[in-house]
């Protein structure tokens, strides 16, 4: 589901079944290497659709963590912990951050829950057929991750 | 003079009330379609009857269920675009057989065969949908009714795939 109002009905009547949010984690930069930043957002954009698309009855595509590429992390990790807190208080125990930066990967274990970073291939260096099977094939191995995940206990929060 | 200004009023009137009219009337034809192709995905397809080749030919199918994935283009208003669909296609006998992967409970996509406790079922992961080969829902499991099935053709040997139908 997707935060549409379309989708907001659905998931008000099907709310019991959609224990899982993807939020994706997309930096901005203009004026220096813009293009390959464009390149990560455009990206995670994509997979975390896909994602969205292939478990849409159980999963909310939230919109996207943005930040300055300047900002530190400390101040980053603080601000997504209080996404994260916000969205599990409200029955979202699964939360996937999504992401093509690396910056992330060294801030994984302060993360409360599941970092999923995948390297960015740019659109334009592909055929868009071939960029869409691309996509897929991701979503497929990313795929068993979420299913191992539902069958774990949700991971607790600190507070 | 006190004619003259309530004839502009009124005026302003009219053009306000005119203005409102042809707003609400484009909101409530553009959201409509929306609202329809959200709330069910059958009946967005179904508004185009018209066939479509999907790229595979009949002697490509076996009697187990391949995924084929295809292009649509969907018409909305002066809006086109290309949206993604698939099926799981195969033979019964000499019948040919595209359900679409789109689970009845809630919409995750459905795999054929891809749980080991359950083989040669479609299995939605979300929340342990299963469906038989034919798209019967199987009792015990969420989902209400069995998958939805796509009109056939062949031509020259070529399958096309045409609207969705609901089943109960
Ligand atoms: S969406 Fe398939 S079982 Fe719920």
């Amino acid at each position: 589901m997707r935060w549409t109002q379309a989708h907001i009905k659905t998931y008000q009547q099907a709310r019991e079944y959609v224990d899982t949010a993807i939020i994706p984690l997309i930096p901005l930069q203009w004026g220096k290497s813009e293009k390959q930043i464009i390149t990560m957002g455009e990206f995670t954009g994509y997979l975390s659709e896909s994602l969205e698309k292939q478990f849409t009855g159980r999963v909310f595509l939230l919109p996207s963590f943005t930040y300055l590429i300047s900002e530190n992390m400390e101040e980053r990790v603080e601000r997504l912990k209080a996404w994260d807190n916000h969205f599990y208080q409200e029955g979202f125990k699964y939360i996937i951050y999504v992401t093509s930066d690396a910056d992330w990967k060294a801030a994984e274990k302060k993360l409360p829950d599941e970092l999923l970073w995948m390297p960015a291939s740019s659109p334009d260096s592909f055929e868009a057929s071939q960029f869409k099977r691309l996509i897929e094939q991701q979503v497929e191995q990313i795929m068993p991750i979420f299913t191992a995940k539902w069958q774990s206990e949700p991971l607790s929060r600190e507070n | 003079m006190s004619n003259e200004k309530r004839h502009r009023v009124s005026r302003r009137q009219f053009l306000t009330y005119t203005l409102t009219g042809v707003g609400g009337f484009m909101a409530a034809g553009m959201l409509s379609p929306m609202v329809r192709m959200a709330l069910d995905p059958a009946l967005e397809a179904g508004a185009d009857s018209e066939f479509i080749s999907i790229g595979i030919s009949e002697d490509e199918l076996t009697d187990e269920p391949q995924r084929v994935d295809f292009q649509v283009e969907l018409e909305d208003g002066w809006y086109t675009s290309e949206q993604a669909r698939s099926a799981w296609i195969y033979k019964e006998g000499d019948e040919i057989i595209a359900l679409s992967p789109i689970c009845t409970h809630l919409g995750c996509t459905v795999n054929w065969d891809s749980n080991e406790n359950h083989p040669e079922q479609f299995y939605c992961p979300c929340h342990d949908g299963r469906f038989e080969r034919d798209g019967t829902n199987i009792e015990g499991t969420p989902p209400t009714r069995p998958l939805d099935i796509y009109d056939v053709e062949v031509r020259d040997g070529a399958i096309y795939l045409g609207q969705i139908n609901q089943r109960s």
